[in-house]
C-alpha cells in the first residue's frame, strides 16, 4: 500500500483522535512495502490496541515488522491479545519488555521447552491456593516473587523445567511457601522482650525496625529469610506432604556454584544448596556452624516460632562473626538471591497494604459510628457536637484527650462480647451495644486500637447528619445505584476488554402525559382481546381423569368399571383424578433501545408496544421488567429503569413508558450483559430477555461494523449459558443477515411494518412462551 | 388396621445409629419433643441432619417416617388417599396421617423442594393446636403428645428466592448445623469407613478446603458424607488419589480448571 492510503486508513480506525502527521507516518513507514496481507492484518490489530493505549500500539507497530518474522500471522492476533493482558496487568513497561522477549519465547516453545504461561494456568492456581490458605489471596504476575499479605505475585511464566507438568508443580510449590509464610506468621512477628517498640498499623513492621537495628540489616534479612524459609518447608511437609514429596521428586534446581567470596554470602549460598539437596536438616550438617545446629534441633524437635528465628539471626549476627562487622572479610555483604519459591521479603509491600486495610475498614467504621452517634437522643448528640467544638478552638491537640473507647466495667466477668463498650468523647460517656460494639472490636484485635482521630471525625459527620450516599441527579433522571463496570468482548484479540463499560442506572421521570390514555383508548378493542387470549394461558390447576393413580377417585371410571365387573368384563384400573399443575414460572426482561435512531413514530410504536405488553402480562402473571439503553462512549452507558421484575406495575410505571424517549447511541452489549445479570437474579424455571431495537448496534467511538456485532454475539452467548433465552423484535426495512449471526436463525423477529408492532408483539410473546 | 402396624413397625430404629453430637443440638431437640414443638433443622447437605433424626427417633423411641420432598409432592401424598380395593373405595393414610396417629416422628426432607400449597398443610400441625385436618374423610386428627414434626432444608444452594415462608419458618424451633469441627469431623469418618484416623484428618483438610471456594466458582465444598465415601473406597482397596478423585474431586464439579485445582489440593495433600 501507499503511504497516503495507509495513513488514511490509520485516521479512520483511530479517530476521533488526531495524531500528529509526522508521528503516523512514522509509524506507518515500515509498511509501505509489506504485501496486503500483512497490511490487512495489522489494520485488524490496530483498533484492538490503540483505544487500550496510544503508547503501546506505537511502540507494537515499530516492533511488528520483527515479530513477524518468527510470528504466523494467523497467529498474531492471540499474541496480541497477550500482549494486551501484560499491558493490563503490569503496564507499559512490562508489555515492550513482553513484545521484545517474544521471539525467545517462540523458539523455547518450538523446542518442547516446557513452558508455561502463568495466564494459561491461572484458573487451576487461583482456586488452588483459595482453597488451600482457605481464604480469598489474590495471583498476580510480577518481576519477582513475593507477597504483600494479599496477593501472592508469580513470575509470568515458568521453564525451569523440561516437562510443563513439573513447571505447574513449581508455581503450586511458590504458592504453597508464600502461604506458609502468612501462616507461620513470618511478617507479623513481634518480639515481646522489646518493650519500647509501639506497634502502629501505619508505620513501619516489628520486623523492619528490627533489621534496622542490627549491625547488617540486609544480612539479617537474608538470613532471617532463608531460616524462615525453612521453617515453611517444615510446615508445608507437615501440611502438604503430597506437595512437598513431588518436589523432592523432581530433579533439583541446580544451585548456582557458590562463587562468593564474602563468608556471609557463602555461608547462605551454602545453606540454601543444603536445603535443596535435602541434607539440611539432618542434625550433623558439617558445614553449619553450631547456631543453626541449635535451631535445626530445636525446629526439628520442639518446633520454634517466628521470634526464635529472630533469636538466631541475632546470634549469628552476633556469634558467628565475632561481632565483626564485615564478617572478617572486610567488605560490604554483597547480598545474594533467595530460592525461587522463597522470594523476596518485601516489607515495605506488606506494610503498604496493612496502611490501606487500616484506613478502608476505619473509614467504614466511621461510617457506621457515625450513623449509629446520630441515631443518639437529640440532647446527647448536641452535647458530643459541642464538645467537640470546644476541644476544635481550644489549643489543646493530643489525641488520646480528645477520645477513647474503654471496655465497661463488665468485661472479662460477663461473656465479653454481649458486656456493653463505652466510649467517652470529649468526657462524655456514651455506650455502644449490640453490632456496634462487636465491629468496635473487631477493629481493635486486628490492628491494636482505634485512633481518636476516627471517633472525632465519626462525630463531626454525625453532626452534620449522615445522609445515606445520594448520588447528584442530573436532568436526565438521577443515576439510582452506583456504576457497573462490564468487560467487553474485543474480537480481534479473542479476549475481553476488562472492565470497559460503565453502567450507570438511571430513573426516567415519571412523565405525565395523555399517552397511555390514548394509546389504551386507541387499541381498546385489542386491549380486552389481548386480556381474554392471557386469561387462557394463565396457570391452571387441570384435572386429568382416569389415571392409574391420583389424589381423587374418579366416579365415573370407577362406575364403568363396576359396571364392567358386573357385566363380566375386565375392569379398568384406572380410577383416579389428579391435578395436573402447569404452573407458568417465567420472567422477561424486555429491552428497549432508546437510540436517537428511534425518534419519531418508531419511538411512539414501541411504547405503544409496551403498553399492550404490560397489560397482557398483568393477567398472564409472569414476571417481567423492562429497561431502557442508550449512552455515548464506553464511559457512558446508560440503562433506564422502567421496571423492576418485582416492582409491581402500576400507574408510575406507566408514566415511565410514556417517557422513554430517543437519547443516543446503541451499544448493545454492557445492556445485555446488564440484563442478564439482573435476570441472573430470578429463580424462574424460564428466563427470557427480549431485546427491541430499530437497527445494528453502534456508538460514537470505535463500536461500530464487525465489532459491534461480534461483542453484541457475544453478550448474547454469555445471556445463554446463564440458562437465559434471548430474543429480539427488530423493526427495519429490511431483514439483515447479521441478525442470523447474532441470535440464531430462529431467535429472532423483524417487523417491517412498524405500525402492526402493537399487535404484533404480544402475539409473539404468547408463542414464544406456550 | 393391622397393616399399618407392621408398616410402622419397619419405621422404628432398633438399634443405636452412630451419632456424635456437635453442640447440643440433642438436648435441645428432646426438650422440643417434651414441649411438643415442631423441629427445622437448616445446614448443607451431607452434614448429619438424617442421622441426627435416626438417633434422635431412637433416643425417643419413636418410629421415624421420612419423605423427601419435591415439587411434585401433592398434599394427599402427605395426607393420604382413597384407593379402590376390590371394588370398594379405601381410605390409605399418607406417611404424615400415619405418623400422626402413631404418635411418631415425620421428618419432610428438603421441604423447601415441596410446592407451597402443600407446605401449607402442616401449619396447624406445626402450631400449639397440633392437628391435622383430613378434609377429604371430614376428620380431624389431633396429635398425640410423642408425635413430632420435623423439616429440614438447605438454605446454600438455593437461591435466595427459594425460601421458607415467613409463616412457615416461624413455627419450629431451628438447630442449625454446619459441618462438624476438624477433630470431630475425622472421628465420625474414621467411624463411618472405618480409615486410620491420621487418613480421616487429612481428608478433612482436603474437604475444609473446598468449602472456602465460595467466591471461586463452588457454591457448596465437601460433605461429610463425601469424605465417608473416599474413605470406604480406600478400605476396600483403591488408592488413595483415585478414591478421592472418584468420590470427592468429580462429584463437585464439572468445570475442568476447578477439577484440576482440587486434583493439586488431593496431590499436595497425600
Ligand atoms: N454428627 C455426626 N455423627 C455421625 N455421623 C455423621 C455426623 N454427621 C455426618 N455423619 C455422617 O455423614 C453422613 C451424611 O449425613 P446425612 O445423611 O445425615 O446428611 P444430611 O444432612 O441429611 O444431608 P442431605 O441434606 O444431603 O440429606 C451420614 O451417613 C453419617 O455417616
Ligand atoms: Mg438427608
Amino acid at each position: 500500500m501507499k503511504l497516503p492510503e495507509l495513513t488514511k486508513r490509520f485516521n479512520q480506525i483511530v479517530a476521533p483522535d488526531i495524531p500528529n502527521e509526522w508521528d503516523v507516518e512514522e509509524m506507518l513507514e515500515p509498511y509501505l512495502d509489506q504485501s496486503d496481507d500483512v497490511c490487512q492484518t495489522i489494520f485488524w490489530c490496530i483498533p484492538a490496541i490503540w483505544p487500550i493505549s496510544n503508547g503501546l500500539c506505537r511502540d507494537f507497530l515499530k516492533i511488528l515488522p520483527e515479530l513477524l518474522g518468527f510470528v504466523p500471522l494467523a497467529q498474531l492476533p492471540a499474541r496480541v491479545g497477550e500482549i494486551l493482558d501484560c499491558y493490563e496487568m503490569q503496564g507499559l513497561r512490562a508489555a515492550q519488555q513482553f513484545m521484545r522477549s517474544m521471539e525467545s519465547r517462540y523458539q523455547e516453545r518450538g523446542n518442547g521447552s516446557g513452558l508455561v504461561l502463568l495466564g494459561e494456568v491461572e484458573g487451576r492456581l487461583l482456586p488452588f491456593i483459595r482453597g488451600v490458605a482457605g481464604r480469598d489471596l489474590m495471583i498476580a504476575g510480577g518481576n519477582a516473587v513475593f507477597t504483600d499479605t494479599e496477593t501472592i505475585f508469580l513470575p509470568p511464566e515458568l521453564a525451569i523445567y523440561p516437562k510443563s507438568a513439573d513447571n505447574i508443580l513449581l508455581y503450586k510449590l511458590i504458592l504453597a511457601f508464600q502461604w506458609a509464610f502468612l501462616e507461620i506468621g513470618s511478617f507479623t512477628v513481634f518480639d515481646s522482650a522489646e518493650q519500647d517498640f509501639k506497634s502502629d498499623p501505619e508505620g513501619p513492621l516489628w520486623l523492619t525496625s528490627f533489621f534496622s537495628s542490627c549491625s547488617d540489616p540486609i544480612f539479617a534479612r537474608d538470613c532471617y529469610s532463608f531460616l524462615e524459609t525453612v521453617r515453611a518447608a517444615r510446615f508445608l511437609e507437615r501440611e502438604l506432604p503430597g506437595l512437598m514429596r513431588a518436589w523432592s521428586a523432581l530433579p533439583r534446581i541446580v544451585a548456582p556454584p557458590v562463587q562468593e567470596a564474602d563468608p556471609r554470602a557463602t555461608l547462605l549460598l551454602e545453606l540454601q544448596a543444603e536445603l535443596l539437596n535435602g541434607s539440611l536438616l539432618q542434625i550433623q550438617s558439617q558445614s553449619s556452624p553450631t547456631v543453626f545446629n541449635d535451631y535445626w534441633r530445636r525446629l526439628t524437635c520442639e518446633g520454634a516460632s517466628a521470634v526464635d528465628t529472630v533469636h538466631a539471626v541475632r546470634e549469628v549476627l552476633a556469634a558467628i562473626f565475632d561481632g565483626k562487622e564485615d564478617g572478617g572479610s572486610g567488605e560490604e555483604y554483597p547480598g545474594i538471591s533467595p530460592l525461587i519459591f522463597q522470594g523476596e521479603l518485601r516489607l515495605t509491600a506488606i506494610e503498604a497494604v496493612r496502611r490501606q486495610q487500616f484506613l478502608r475498614q476505619g473509614e467504614e467504621l466511621v461510617h457506621s459510628l457515625a450513623l449509629y452517634l446520630a441515631a443518639l437522643p437529640q440532647e446527647k448528640l448536641s452535647q458530643l457536637l459541642r464538645s467537640e467544638e470546644e476541644k476544635q478552638s481550644g489549643a489543646s491537640g493530643l489525641e488520646s484527650d480528645v477520645s477513647m473507647i474503654m471496655d465497661s466495667e463488665f468485661a472479662g466477668t460477663v461473656d465479653e462480647h454481649q458486656a456493653p463498650l463505652l466510649v467517652t468523647i470529649n468526657n462524655e460517656e456514651v455506650e455502644l451495644s449490640g453490632e456496634m460494639a462487636e465491629e468496635v472490636r473487631k477493629f481493635r484485635e486486628e490492628f491494636g486500637h482505634l485512633p481518636g482521630r476516627f471517633v472525632s471525625s465519626a462525630v463531626g459527620r454525625a453532626g452534620e447528619g449522615v445522609a445515606p450516599d445520594v448520588q447528584p441527579g442530573n436532568e436526565q433522571g438521577g443515576a439510582l445505584q452506583a456504576a457497573i463496570c462490564y468487560d467487553e468482548w474485543d474480537y480481534r484479540r479473542l479476549g475481553f476488554r476488562k472492565n470497559w463499560c460503565v453502567v450507570t442506572v438511571k430513573d426516567l421521570p415519571d412523565l405525565k402525559s395523555g399517552f397511555i390514555r390514548q394509546t389504551l383508548g386507541k387499541y381498546h378493542g385489542v386491549v380486552n382481546r389481548l386480556r381474554h387470549q392471557f386469561e387462557m394461558m394463565r396457570t391452571t390447576d387441570r384435572f386429568v381423569r382416569r389415571q392409574r393413580d391420583g389424589d381423587d377417585i374418579d366416579l365415573d371410571g370407577l362406575v364403568e368399571s363396576l359396571a364392567d365387573a358386573r357385566a363380566g368384563l375386565a375392569q379398568s384400573d384406572r380410577l383416579y383424578i389428579k391435578l395436573l399443575r402447569d404452573e407458568r414460572d417465567i420472567a422477561v426482561i424486555f429491552l428497549v433501545d432508546m437510540s436517537n435512531s428511534t425518534a419519531g413514530w418508531v419511538g411512539n410504536t414501541i411504547k405503544e408496544s409496551l403498553v399492550l405488553m404490560t397489560e397482557a402480562l398483568e393477567v398472564l402473571g409472569d414476571r417481567y421488567g423492562i429497561y431502557g439503553f442508550s449512552g455515548m462512549r464506553r464511559t457512558r452507558c446508560e440503562i433506564y429503569h422502567i421496571k423492576d421484575i418485582d416492582e409491581p406495575s402500576g400507574d408510575v410505571v406507566r408514566q415511565r413508558i410514556g417517557a422513554i424517549g430517543p437519547r443516543e447511541y446503541t451499544r448493545m452489549g454492557p445492556a445485555i450483559r446488564h440484563a442478564t445479570s439482573l435476570l441472573g437474579k430470578t429463580d424462574a424455571r424460564v428466563r427470557l430477555l427480549i431485546t427491541l431495537t430499530d437497527g445494528k448496534p453502534e456508538d460514537y467511538d470505535d463500536y461500530k461494523g464487525e465489532y459491534a456485532i461480534e461483542d453484541t454475539r457475544h453478550a448474547l452467548l454469555e445471556a445463554k449459558t446463564a440458562g437465559i433465552h434471548p430474543f429480539c423484535i427488530t423493526i427495519d426495512h429490511q431483514a439483515h443477515d447479521y441478525m442470523d449471526h447474532l441470535y440464531g436463525p430462529v431467535n429472532y423477529i423483524f417487523v417491517n411494518d412498524v405500525r402492526r408492532l402493537p399487535l404484533r408483539m404480544p402475539e409473539i410473546y404468547r408463542v414464544l412462551t406456550s | 388396621m393391622s397393616g399399618a402396624k407392621i408398616r410402622l413397625e419397619e419405621h422404628r430404629i432398633i438399634e443405636e445409629p452412630y451419632y456424635l453430637a456437635q453442640k447440643n443440638e440433642v438436648e435441645i431437640a428432646c426438650a422440643a419433643h417434651r414441649r411438643g414443638l415442631p423441629l427445622l433443622l437448616k445446614g448443607p447437605t451431607g452434614c448429619g441432619k438424617t442421622r441426627f433424626m435416626q438417633y434422635l427417633a431412637w433416643k425417643l423411641d419413636r418410629p421415624l417416617i421420612t419423605v423427601s420432598c419435591h415439587d411434585d409432592l401433592s398434599t394427599s401424598d402427605l395426607v393420604g388417599r382413597y384407593l379402590i380395593r376390590a371394588g370398594e373405595a379405601v381410605w390409605m393414610d399418607g406417611p404424615l396421617t400415619l405418623a400422626v396417629r402413631a404418635g411418631g416422628i415425620c421428618y419432610l426432607d428438603e421441604v423447601v423442594e415441596a410446592r407451597k400449597d402443600t407446605t401449607v398443610v402442616i401449619h396447624p400441625l406445626a402450631d400449639d393446636r397440633r392437628e391435622l385436618p383430613i378434609e377429604k374423610r371430614g376428620e380431624l386428627l389431633v396429635a398425640p403428645p410423642e408425635f413430632m414434626l420435623a423439616v429440614s432444608y438447605n438454605p446454600g444452594y438455593q437461591s435466595v428466592l427459594k425460601d421458607l415462608k415467613p409463616s412457615t419458618r416461624q413455627r419450629f424451633v431451628a438447630l442449625s448445623f454446619t459441618y462438624p469441627a476438624v477433630e470431630q469431623e475425622a472421628e465420625i469418618v474414621c467411624r463411618e469407613s472405618r480409615v486410620d484416623r491420621k487418613l480421616a484428618l487429612t481428608l478433612v483438610k482436603l474437604a475444609v478446603m473446598t468449602r472456602s471456594l465460595k467466591d471461586s466458582g463452588l457454591p457448596e465444598g465437601a460433605s461429610t458424607r463425601l469424605l465417608i465415601q473416599a474413605g470406604k473406597l480406600i478400605e476396600d482397596g483403591v488408592d488413595i488419589p483415585s478414591a478421592c478423585r472418584a468420590a470427592v474431586v468429580e462429584p463437585l464439579s464439572d468445570d475442568p480448571e476447578m477439577l484440576a485445582a482440587i486434583e493439586d489440593m488431593v496431590a499436595s495433600l497425600f
